[in-house]
């Protein structure tokens, strides 16, 4: 338990230097989602159409209200899954088609969910906001998430059982 | 077959030189520690796969927990692990190489960061780390420190083997040198039996040699007494025309002669270089027979006295030995009785009870001598023991006896009282073969009915003529060869001859049995009787199987054996 706040209070402090923004939301619970974010991937498997080849990225849209800064940057930084680097992309309004393999839909975005609807995109909401595959959830001062299965399949996506295990709720 | 012959050769091997199997076992041995220490490195690599498979296991199943910061799940595996002895430590590591949770049994704390680039063996721990990855991405490390089997605990599993195999080892060494000294005291056992059984030979040669020269005295004496009577018979005969008193004259120098002859015939007999070769005899009979040889080798003042039972029991004995044993207690009774006396022979069977177990038949010689003192008693049968001044014994006698009588599974004792005399026994165990059956004389055949021809080849010329006229008396045609090669000649001039007699020792290139031979090979219904005085001829002759008449014999005799081969061969045609 000791080293865990031990690495959270690092990455509190880590977050306090690089000037995230501390004002609006708790900087150390979305250091710990930007990192949550690109480590989906690894658990993801998208159809072999979302990829134009094997080493192209990897691509992460940040849809409306952007909450993570640069700490995603800097998280996804060197890491590959499967070949493909990843690739961030704050996006104002998401339109169907756009190259998009994870969409985090911030506050407000419900039209960008829309948009990707049974297109191979893991989206990804948070704050109490519906709707995605995944969605970010404090238990106990912990982030933690809950999947919606049905949602995963009928974008054409499979999720792996391990993610699955871990999540505080799977939607079938 | 061939292997075992193979076998044999190895063990012939092994027991010439006990190093070879040293060699051997020291071979079994550095073959069997190459072989654990071929084991114990598969088992080191199988050892370290495993380690691996393990953390690989372990770090497949951390990927979420570790992506996702689930500690309790990370919690769980990782109590999974610790409830295994096997593992020592196991430490989970973040994406930053920190760690993150973990346990560390004994001995150094878990290593704050991971650094193990690849599995490796400190002392008695396999260390191995895995990468945690899912998908290509990296997601962490595992740490897993396990457990190699001590060195004791593997010691203590080849143990047993090596003792087992210390063991074999030592009994090929042990079994080889025990074979080796068994062989070579075996080799040094047949020498020794063979230099004995040379040793006893020649023994029973000298004893035999020793009693001869006790008789010869004796019969010298005898065998003048002999001739004195056969020439002063002759001579008286020359002198008188009195035809009973002729006949007298004749039947006094026959009989003068025959017991000459049978005296001769016996001490050939005795002198005769023979192995020991027991045959079925009537014991009786036999002592009878040795009734000449004993008067004359025993002293005037010394009477014989036979008391033989009438249905002995046969015993298988070397006849020639029986002789020498008697003839050498009766020599010995007669120096017990300077003075003259009597020397009693009895046999009588003794069946089986008490403590006798087996039937015998036990001969006595008493005399009525000096007797043996009670503390020398004891050491008469010994070698060379001789209460006679030096020069008149060898102190073979007695212990010829004992040996002879040993060796035919029988027994000797000797009792005696100083001055009153002393007593032999001699008990020999009864045979359960029988007598062999001696051949009925026949006397039809004394004349013969046909005028048939015989070839005599003789080289004495006095031998030849009387031989001829005793032939020509039984009716035959007898015609004489002064040797081999002129008896050959006449064979081929003038024939055709119903039997050949031939001496058997006759000068030239061929004697009596090359002459008999080459008879044979020429006419094989030519029957050919062989001649000799001299027992050794003798048995030779009998080996090759020819009928034998043995010098001196007398008309009847010849008679006899002339008619038996002419019988036996066909008919032949008179000349």
């Amino acid at each position: 338990m000791a080293h865990v706040i031990r690495s959270i209070a690092l990455l509190a402090l880590l977050a306090a230097v690089t000037g995230g923004s501390w004002a609006a939301e708790p900087p150390i619970e979305y250091a710990v989602k930007a990192s949550y974010l690109y480590k989906f991937a690894p658990f993801v498997q998208w159809p072999a159409t979302a990829f134009a080849g094997p080493s192209a990225p990897l691509i992460i849209c940040i849809a409306g209200q952007d909450p993570f800064g640069h700490m995603l940057e800097d998280a996804v930084r060197g890491q590959r899954v499967n070949g493909h680097p990843f690739e961030v992309r704050h996006v104002d309004t998401v339109r169907p088609g756009m190259p998009c393999h994870i969409l985090y839909a911030g506050g407000g975005a419900t039209e960008a969910l829309q948009a990707v609807a049974s297109a191979p995109v893991l989206t990804v909401t948070d704050g109490g906001q519906g709707g995605g595959i995944i969605q970010f959830v404090t238990v106990q001062g912990h982030v933690r998430f809950a999947i919606n299965q049905a949602a995963a399949n009928g974008n054409g996506i499979e999720i792996s059982s391990k993610l699955l295990g871990l999540a505080v709720k799977v939607t079938r | 077959m061939n292997a075992r012959s193979l076998l044999r050769r190895l063990m012939t091997a092994l027991a010439r030189t006990p190093t070879i199997g040293i060699g051997i076992a020291s071979l079994l041995l550095v073959a069997s520690l190459a072989l654990a220490y071929h084991n114990e490195d598969q088992a080191r690599v199988e050892k370290i796969r495993e380690v691996e498979a393990q953390a690989r296991v372990l770090a497949a199943s951390l990927t979420g927990p570790l992506a996702f910061d689930d500690q309790t799940a990370t919690f769980e595996y990782i109590e999974a692990m610790k409830a295994s002895p096997e593992f020592d430590a196991v430490g989970v590591y973040g994406l930053d190489g920190r760690l993150v949770a973990g346990f560390a049994r004994s001995g150094e704390p878990l290593p704050r960061t991971n650094k193990v680039a690849r599995s490796t063996v400190r002392g008695n721990e396999i260390v191995v780390a895995a990468e945690v990855e899912q998908g290509g991405t990296r997601l962490g490390s595992v740490y897993v420190g396990a457990a190699t089997e001590s060195w004791a605990r593997r010691a203590g599993r080849y143990l047993g083997i090596a003792i087992v195999l210390v063991m074999a080892c030592l009994l090929v060494a042990v079994l080889g040198a025990f074979y080796a000294s068994v062989s070579a005291a075996n080799r040094r056992l047949e020498a020794e039996i063979a230099g004995r059984e040379e040793a006893e030979e020649a023994l029973r040669q000298a004893q035999k040699m020793e009693a001869m020269g006790q008789l010869t005295g004796g019969v010298a004496h005898d065998f003048n007494n002999l001739l004195m009577v056969a020439s002063s018979g002759l001579e008286l005969l020359e002198r008188t025309t009195d035809p009973i008193r002729r006949d007298r004259l004749k039947d006094g120098i026959r009989q003068a002669i025959e017991r000459g002859a049978r005296l001769t015939q016996q001490l050939l007999t005795f002198a005769r270089r023979s192995p020991l070769s027991p045959e079925v005899l009537d014991v009786g009979k036999r002592i009878r027979s040795l009734q000449d040889l004993l008067e004359r080798s025993l002293r005037e003042d010394i009477r014989v006295q036979f008391d033989l039972a009438a249905d002995l029991w046969p015993i298988e004995v070397d006849p020639s030995q029986l002789d020498v044993a008697i003839l050498n207690i009766a020599i010995n009774a007669r120096d017990a009785m300077p003075d003259g006396g009597m020397i009693r022979i009895g046999a009588q069977n003794e069946p089986a009870g008490g403590d006798q177990r087996h039937d015998m038949v036990r001969i006595s010689i008493r005399d009525t001598g000096s007797g043996i003192a009670p503390d020398l008693l004891e050491k008469v049968f010994e070698p060379f023991f001789t209460t006679k001044s030096v020069g008149t014994g060898t102190g073979l006698g007695l212990s010829q006896v004992y040996g002879f009588l040993r060796s035919s599974g029988g027994e000797v004792r000797i009792e005696s009282r100083v001055g009153e005399g002393t007593t032999v026994f001699l008990l020999f165990p009864r045979s359960s073969q029988p007598l062999p059956r001696t051949a009925a004389r026949d006397l039809s055949f004394n004349r013969a009915k046909h005028h048939a021809a015989v070839l005599v080849a003789e080289d004495d010329e006095h031998v030849a003529e009387l031989v001829c006229e005793m032939l020509r008396e039984l009716g035959y045609n007898a015609k004489r060869g002064a040797s081999a090669a002129e008896a050959l000649r006449i064979l081929e001039e003038s024939g055709p001859y119903g039997v050949v007699l031939s001496d058997m020792i006759m000068p030239g290139k061929m004697n009596g049995l090359d002459l008999a031979h080459e008879i044979v090979r020429r006419e094989p219904d030519l029957p050919v009787v062989l001649m000799t005085g001299y027992s050794e001829a003798a048995a030779s002759a009998a080996a090759e199987g020819f009928p034998l008449l043995v010098k001196p014999y007398t008309m009847e005799a010849l008679g006899e054996v002339v008619g038996q081969a002419l019988r036996r061969a066909p008919p032949q045609p008179v000349p």
